[in-house]
């Protein structure tokens, strides 16, 4: 079975509601796991904040993070990093973990960019 | 006149802040101990004098108060609780993980939240676990000030609810997901809270309108949450010895109008009486006098120094009004009079033609009765926490949840239930109000001390957040602390009595916001008795006790100081129904 591990910064809580302003890519992000997981593949997601052992346990994480902490999130998938500073797409996770994926992908509203981009 | 009798091993006494909670916690505790009960006394509370009140340096385990046998003390620090919780947290990964990734692990730990739930944890320790508490007959638990005690109690029915419902590893425990461990410590501890044969949950009063309307706010919400073996306790009862004195007459009046009108469901509570004291209740000797029958001192009287004493509001509304626009903020621990002095600012400022809004943060919310009439140009609004988080879930929900999956919106929603959505959502809303002050006035009345510091360590946070992240902020938010630390723009008048654990709490105030970078404009001595020219031998004798406080305040303490007599602005416990309901339609805050 394949394993998927998402490390991420310091946060809240996993949508991000709890900041100072919601981030849609986040809470996509959160829905997208549970489709992922669904789909039968391990999903692990550890919190910088809380399960600092996780990242302490993962030389290879801890090394990103010495190269800055911009790194986070990282995406592992089988013990190998896949992807370094950004909250993948479903699309993306799937062609990562080998996955189709079927139906239309729920994004959330009045997302079509990044909200970091201020075009929306 | 009598303390609140104690049949079980746990009380707590929650009330509106000044009322008394700590003497009549310390009092009821003294005498236990005295009829050969060994008592332990708690204090939550993060603005807490308990060390004054008995005399003794107290700390986080328990201390032996030397001069009563029996009777022991400690207090909980929420502020050093939430630092060790920190550590615990942190600590560990030290050389281990890089510098900047520790840095923002104590971000996350540096939030009100966090001194929150340390605090409970510290008190879950001593409820949740009888061992903790094992050599004691009863542990008596002076609690915070009223909506923080109530958000502690509210917690653990949020949590265990939460906790048993969270599905994943995705929670919104936020930081405190460590404490997930201590399930079945919580549940033990609400199992306790609830229990009438374990607990006694005392709601200490006094005789005024709206603090036995706050009492009965607390009753609700402590019969929602399965608390049930409540009584009331009605501290500071005073009925004049002879008629004739105005001051005395209107304090007596104004006492029986408000126990007669009491809210019916508060009036069928067991319920015992403690008088007004001459003397403050600081020292065992003063705790005492509590449950003893008092003999008053015979009657003083004697001539007041003219002259030397600070002058009234006057003077410093002309002051204030030259501005012309900004934020005005009264500050204070709770029971001192901030709603009725930001009242009557706003009306003040209103008179003289300015545009001004009067907006409150308390949860009490007794502003809205405390405006004398509907007054031209003068906006009242209410931050209200729980129409702040309704709206913040409905946007976040409206922006974020549209195109989720069921699965999805089922985890954002369960994000919403945390605590941290109302500590966010009331900040916005302040930070909104604050912008109002750009071309008006703008007057708030502040919630009590601890909640208001949160709020500020909570907006420095925020700060710290926008300043990291970039993200999409409203640009009030972006530039409040700013605002609230330009002096040209917020002025924060520091609001107490002439009592010492008032004056007390406002110097650490005072502390506590330098800290912040805000210094503050003026100090306020409200409801003076020695400002009032009562005769009355019971007041005067009061009133005499506040003239080192005074001397204090305007000598070492503020920058500039104001007095005003007791009386002034009481009219407005009697305000007409048409002004209350006015301020009731008027528009809620954008």
């Amino acid at each position: 079975m394949k394993k998927l591990e998402v490390y991420d910064p310091a946060m809240c809580c996993s949508t991000g509601v709890c900041g100072p302003e919601v981030d849609p890519v986040l809470v996509a992000f959160a829905a997208d796991l549970k489709w992922v997981a669904d789909q039968g593949v391990t999903v692990r997601r550890y919190n910088l904040g809380q399960e600092p052992q996780a990242f302490a346990a993962n030389p290879a994480v801890v090394k990103e993070m010495e190269a800055g902490m911009d790194r986070l999130p990282m995406i592992v998938v089988d013990d190998q990093i896949v992807s370094t500073g950004i909250h993948l797409s479903r699309e993306q996770l799937a062609r990562k973990l080998g996955l189709t994926t079927t139906d239309e992908p729920p994004r959330a509203t009045g997302s079509c960019c990044s909200p970091k981009s201020r075009c929306c | 006149m009598t303390l609140p009798p104690l049949g079980t091993r746990y009380a707590f006494f929650t009330g509106k802040g000044g009322v008394g909670k700590t003497s009549l916690s310390c009092a009821t505790g003294l005498a236990l101990a005295e009829s050969g009960k060994r008592v332990l006394i708690v204090s939550t509370d993060p603005a807490s004098n308990l060390d004054e009140v008995l005399g003794t340096q107290l700390s986080s385990t328990p201390t032996a108060i030397l001069a009563a046998p029996g009777l022991f003390a400690l207090n909980i620090d929420p502020e050093a609780a939430a630092r060790a919780y920190k550590e615990r947290m942190v600590g560990p990964y030290r050389g281990i993980l890089p510098p900047a990734a520790i840095a923002s692990m104590e971000e996350q730990f540096s939030g009100a939240c966090t001194v929150e739930i340390a605090a409970f944890d510290e008190f879950a320790k001593l409820l949740g676990d009888p061992g903790a508490t094992a050599g004691f007959d009863h542990a008596i638990f002076d609690t915070a000030p009223t909506g923080h005690t109530l958000r502690l109690l509210t917690l653990p029915s949020a949590w265990s609810g939460f906790i048993a419902s969270s599905t994943g590893g995705a929670s919104c425990l936020g930081p405190l997901a460590g404490l997930e461990k201590q399930k079945a410590l919580y549940a033990a501890t609400v199992a306790q809270l609830s229990d009438p044969a374990m607990t006694t949950l005392v709601l200490v009063s006094c005789p005024e309108r709206s603090a036995l309307r706050e009492a009965e706010r607390t009753r609700g919400e402590l019969a929602e949450l399965g608390v049930t073996n409540l009584r009331l306790a009605l501290n500071g009862v005073f009925a004049a010895t002879a008629p004739g004195d105005a001051i005395a007459d209107a304090l007596t009046a104004r006492g029986r109008e408000a126990v007669a009108t009491m809210p019916p469901a508060l009036e069928t509570l067991p319920r015992s009486e403690t008088p007004f004291l001459p003397k403050g209740t600081v020292g065992l000797e003063a705790l005492r006098a509590m449950s003893a029958p008092q003999t008053v001192e015979p009657p003083y009287p004697e001539p007041l120094e003219p002259g030397a004493m600070p002058p009234g509001l006057d003077a410093l509304v002309a002051d204030l009004a030259e501005a012309g626009r900004g934020v005005i903020m009264t500050m204070g621990k709770g029971g001192v009079g901030k709603t009725t002095v930001a009242a009557a600012i706003a009306v003040s400022l209103a008179r003289r033609g300015h545009r001004v809004t009067l907006s409150t943060t308390d949860p009490a919310a007794h502003v809205a009765d405390a405006v004398d009439g509907d007054v031209p140009g003068l906006t009242v609004t209410r931050i209200d926490p729980e129409r702040e988080v309704a709206a913040y879930r409905d946007e976040v929900l409206a922006k974020a949840g549209g195109g989720l999956d069921a699965a999805g919106r089922a985890m954002l929603e369960e994000d919403l239930r945390s605590p941290c959505t109302e500590e966010i959502a009331v900040f916005r809303a302040f930070a909104r109000t604050v912008d109002d002050g750009k071309d008006r006035f703008v007057v708030l009345d502040t919630a009590p001390t601890g909640h208001t510091i949160l709020l500020l360590d909570a907006a420095e946070a925020y700060h710290r957040e926008v300043l990291r992240t970039q993200a999409e902020m409203p640009e009030a938010v972006r530039s409040l602390l700013p605002r609230l630390r330009d002096q040209t723009f917020t002025r924060t008048l520091i609001v107490t009595l002439a009592e010492a654990t008032p004056v007390h709490e406002a110097e650490r105030l005072q502390r506590d916001l330098a800290r912040a970078g805000i210094a503050p404009f003026a100090w306020i001595i409200n409801q003076s008795l020695l400002a009032s020219g009562t005769a009355d031998p019971v007041l005067a004798r009061r009133g005499q006790y506040e003239r080192p406080f005074i001397d204090r305040v305007v000598a070492d303490l503020a920058r500039r100081a104001v007095l005003i007599p007791w009386g002034r602005g009481h009219e407005d416990e009697r305000v007409q129904r048409s002004s209350v309901s006015a301020i009731r339609a008027s528009p809620r805050h954008r």
